[in-house]
C-alpha cells in the first residue's frame, strides 16, 4: 500500500518534468546553450583574427570594457533611449488611446492606421526615414523650409541624429502603446467609472483615480515590453546612423555588434553580452511584478 | 634455398603492390587533383560577385564542375567567413573579402599562399599588373588574396559645372579647394564632396599620407598628431565648407549617392563606382561626368583599396578553386569579366586597350602610376578597429566639439591602445 502510494507520488513529480519537456528541448538548445557558450568565451581571449589557441583570460575582457569610454557612452545612450521610451512614448500612447476610446467619430480608421507602423519591419522603416532625413533631398528639411524654419543635419549632427532615432523608434512604438492600452480599456468594467460618475468626480479624477488603476496590469506589460524593446535598439540605428555620428546614436547592441562583426573580437563581444544580459537582470523583478497583479 | 628465395620474392612483390598502393592512395586522397562534382565560392553582394555568379556557368562548361554560391552580406560576411575556415572543414573553395581584413585572415591562418600559383600561372600573367597592384592582396611579403577589384582614389567631376566656370581639373589639393570654392561661391552646385561620416577615415588618411603623414610607425605607435597629421585634417576639415547639407551624415556609398542624384562640383572616390556613376539609369549627371587623378599633395598619394579573393586554408580543393580563380580573373576572361559589370582589374591589358578605355575613360587611372605613392589600406590584424575609432574621433573634430589639436591628440591616445594588441612581427 505504501509503495503503491510511493509509486503515485514518483509518478505524478515525473509528469509536470514530462509536460515541460517540449518547452525545454527547445529552450537548451537556443538560449541556455549559447548563454553558457556566451560566458564561456567571455573568459577567454577569442578573436577570429588570432590564431587558434585561444586562452582563458579571466575579468580581463570584463576590465577592459569597462576601462573603455565607448562603453559608458553607449550605457547612457541606451539609457537615454530607454527613458524616452518611458517617459515619452508610453504617456503619449496612453493619452492618445484614451482620446481614441472616447471619441466615435473615425475612431476605427484611426485604429486601423495605427496598425502600418507596427506590420513594417525595423529595417524597412529605417530605410524610408533615412531617406526623408536627407538634408539634400528628403521631405522633412523641404517642409520645414518652406515654414521658414531651420534645418537640422538630421543623421550628421550629434543632438540631431539621437532625436531623428527617437523619431523613428516613437513612430513604430507609440502605435503598440495605443493598442494594447484600447485593448485594455475595451475590457475595462464599466460600472466602476459610472460610480464615479455619479459621486461627481471630474474627468482627471476618474482618469486618475479609477482608469490608470484598472489599466496597472495592461501598463505594467507595456512598461515591460518597451523597456525590453528599448534595450535592444540595433535595427533602425544599424540603418540610419550606424551608431553616429562619432559615438551619439550607438547603443551597448550597436556596440556589441561592432565588437563581434567588425573588429572580430568575440570573446570581448561576448564580455559586453554577458554585461547586457546581467543589466537586463532587474527586468526580470518587474516581469515577477506584472504575473503578481495580473493575477 | 630456392623456395626460400620464392618466398622473399613473393613477401617482396606483396609489399611493394601494398606501398605503391598506399602511395596511390595517398596521392589521391590529398585531394590536390582529384575532380570534385562542385566548388563552393563564398561572396559578397558587389559588382564583381555578380560577374562571378554571370561567368560561372562557362567554367561548369569547360570543366563539369557545379559552382555553389553562398553570399553574405557585408557586415556578417567576414566574421562568418572566418567562422566557417576555423571549423576546418572545407565548407569554401573560394572566398571573396575586403582588403581590410586581409590582415585578420592571414594572421588567423584562414588562406592558402597563392604565389606558388601566381608565379607558375601564363594564363593569370602576374606581369600584366604594374609593381604596386602586384603587391595587393599580399601580407607579410606573402601572397593570400588575388585582387578582385582595382579601386584607387580618383576625382570625379561634373564637365558641365566646369566649363561654364572656366575651371580645370586640379591636380594639387589647393586647386581642389580652389575650385570647390569657386562652385560653392558660383550657387550652381555644392562644390564638393569626400566622405565626413561613418567612413571618415578613408579620406582623412588619404589627406594624411597626401601631407606626408603617417598613420603609425615601425612600432606601431600612432602618429596621427604630428604636425603633418594636424596640418591635414586641418585642411580635410576646411573642405567642409563647401560640402554640401548633410554631409557629416554621409557613409561611403552616400558620396556616391549624392552626386550623381544631386548637384555637387566634385568630389573624391574609388573608381570601383564607375558603373552606377556612369550608368544613366543609375546617374541622371551620368553624362556630364568626368573623371581625373586624385590631387596630389606634398606627396602624391594614391590610396588603393578593392575586393581581395583567395582560397580558404582548409579547402579541399584547392587546384580547382585556384583553376576557378585562374579562369574568372585571368588575363583572357578579364574583358569579360568587367564586361559583365565587374568593377574593373587594373591589368595593363586592360588599362591600355584602346577599345575598352574608349568605353570606360576611368580605366586609364588604374594604371598608377611609377611617380605615384600606392597606399593600400593598412596591414594591421586590428585595423577595423583602428578605421572605427579613428572616425569616431574625427566625428568629434568635425563637429567643433574639440579643436583639431585636442582631438587629434586623443585620437593618438585611443588608437595607442588599439595598436597594443597588434600582433608584432
Amino acid at each position: 500500500m505504501r509503495g503503491a502510494r510511493l509509486a503515485s507520488v514518483g509518478k505524478s513529480s515525473r509528469a509536470p518534468l514530462a509536460f515541460s519537456l517540449p518547452a525545454w528541448i527547445l529552450i537548451i538548445p537556443i538560449f541556455i546553450l549559447p548563454l553558457g557558450l556566451g560566458l564561456y568565451l567571455s573568459v577567454f581571449d577569442k578573436s577570429l583574427g588570432f590564431p587558434q589557441p585561444i586562452n582563458f583570460v579571466g575579468l580581463a575582457n570584463f576590465q577592459s570594457d569597462v576601462k573603455n569610454s565607448n562603453f559608458y557612452s553607449a550605457v547612457k545612450v541606451t539609457a537615454q533611449f530607454m527613458a524616452i521610451a518611458v517617459f515619452i512614448q508610453i504617456p503619449i500612447g496612453i493619452f492618445l488611446a484614451m482620446v481614441l476610446h472616447s471619441a466615435s467619430k473615425f475612431a476605427s480608421m484611426f485604429r486601423s492606421s495605427l496598425l502600418i507602423p507596427m506590420l513594417l519591419t525595423p529595417v524597412a522603416v529605417a530605410l524610408m526615414w533615412r531617406f526623408m532625413f536627407s538634408s539634400e533631398l528628403g521631405i522633412i528639411n523641404w517642409v520645414l523650409d518652406k515654414m521658414t524654419l531651420a534645418q537640422p543635419d538630421w543623421l550628421g549632427s550629434v543632438t540631431a541624429a539621437f532625436f531623428a532615432v527617437a523619431i523613428v523608434d516613437s513612430w513604430q512604438s507609440i502605435p503598440f502603446v495605443v493598442l494594447i492600452t484600447l485593448a485594455g480599456l475595451a475590457a475595462m468594467p464599466v460600472a466602476p467609472q459610472e460610480a464615479a460618475m455619479i459621486d461627481g468626480a471630474s474627468t482627471i479624477q476618474r482618469i486618475r483615480y479609477v482608469t490608470l488603476p484598472l489599466l496597472k496590469p495592461v501598463l505594467l506589460v507595456i512598461l515591460l515590453i518597451r523597456i525590453i524593446d528599448s534595450f535592444k535598439l540595433f535595427d533602425i540605428i544599424f540603418i540610419l546612423t550606424r551608431g553616429g555620428p562619432g559615438t551619439a546614436t550607438q547603443t551597448l547592441s550597436m556596440l556589441d555588434y561592432n565588437t563581434a562583426f567588425t573588429f572580430l573580437a568575440t570573446s570581448r563581444a561576448a564580455a559586453i553580452g554577458v554585461v547586457l544580459a546581467l543589466m537586463s537582470l532587474p527586468l526580470y523583478y518587474l516581469w515577477k511584478k506584472v504575473i503578481s497583479v495580473s493575477s | 634455398m630456392r623456395k626460400k628465395f620464392k618466398v622473399f620474392g613473393t613477401v617482396t612483390a606483396v609489399l611493394s603492390l601494398l606501398l605503391s598502393s598506399a602511395f596511390v592512395a595517398t596521392s589521391s586522397s590529398s585531394a590536390a587533383d582529384k575532380k570534385p562534382s562542385a566548388i563552393n565560392v563564398f561572396l559578397i553582394p558587389s559588382p564583381s560577385a555578380d560577374a562571378i555568379k554571370k561567368l560561372a556557368p562557362k567554367w561548369t562548361a569547360k570543366t563539369g564542375i557545379k559552382v555553389n554560391f553562398t553570399e553574405v552580406e557585408y557586415g556578417t560576411a567576414h566574421q562568418k567567413a572566418l567562422l566557417s575556415i576555423q571549423t576546418g572543414k572545407g565548407e569554401q573553395d573560394v572566398v571573396q573579402f575586403d582588403n581590410t581584413f586581409l590582415a585578420a585572415f592571414a594572421n588567423a591562418k584562414a588562406l592558402t599562399q597563392l604565389n606558388s600559383y601566381t608565379s607558375a600561372s601564363k594564363e593569370y600573367d602576374i606581369n600584366d599588373f604594374t609593381p604596386a597592384l602586384q603587391q595587393y592582396g599580399d601580407f607579410g611579403g606573402k601572397k593570400f588574396g588575388l585582387m578582385l577589384s582595382t579601386e584607387p582614389f580618383i576625382q570625379w567631376y561634373r564637365s558641365d559645372i566646369y566649363k561654364s566656370l572656366n575651371l580645370k581639373p586640379a591636380k594639387t589639393w589647393d586647386q581642389y579647394k580652389a575650385n570647390a570654392e569657386a562652385i560653392q561661391k558660383s550657387g550652381k552646385a555644392s562644390g564638393q564632396l569626400i566622405g565626413y561620416g561613418p567612413a571618415s577615415t578613408w579620406w582623412w588618411m588619404q589627406m594624411v599620407w597626401s601631407f606626408g603623414g603617417k598613420l603609425y610607425d615601425s612600432k606601431f605607435n600612432p602618429t596621427v598628431d604630428t604636425k603633418e597629421a594636424i596640418a591635414a585634417t586641418k585642411f580635410y576639415k576646411d573642405l567642409l565648407k563647401s560640402a554640401p547639407k548633410g554631409a557629416l551624415g554621409f557613409n561611403g556609398d552616400d558620396v556616391t549617392i549624392q552626386f550623381v542624384s544631386t548637384d555637387i562640383g566634385q568630389i573624391l572616390q574609388y573608381s570601383g563606382y564607375a558603373s552606377g556613376v556612369f550608368d544613366p539609369k543609375m546617374s541622371k549627371n551620368a553624362k556630364n561626368i568626368a573623371v581625373t587623378p586624385a590631387p596630389a599633395g606634398k606627396v602624391n598619394a594614391i590610396e588603393l583599396a578593392g575586393w581581395n579573393i583567395g582560397i580558404p586554408s582548409d579547402s579541399k580543393n584547392k587546384t580547382w578553386a585556384w583553376d576557378f580563380l585562374e579562369y574568372m580573373l585571368g588575363k583572357t576572361n578579364a574583358p569579360n569579366f568587367l564586361n559583365a559589370g565587374a568593377a574593373a582589374i587594373g591589368r595593363t591589358s586592360i588599362t591600355t586597350n584602346k577599345a575598352l578605355v574608349a568605353k570606360n575613360p576611368y580605366l586609364a587611372l588604374l594604371s598608377l602610376p611609377a611617380s605615384a605613392t600606392v597606399y593600400t589600406y593598412p596591414s594591421l590584424v586590428t585595423w577595423p578597429e583602428f578605421d572605427k575609432v579613428s572616425s569616431d574621433g574625427l566625428a568629434s573634430i568635425l563637429s567643433g566639439k574639440v579643436s583639431v589639436e585636442a582631438g587629434l591628440k586623443k585620437l593618438n591616445t585611443a588608437l595607442k591602445a588599439v595598436l597594443a594588441k597588434e600582433p608584432k612581427p
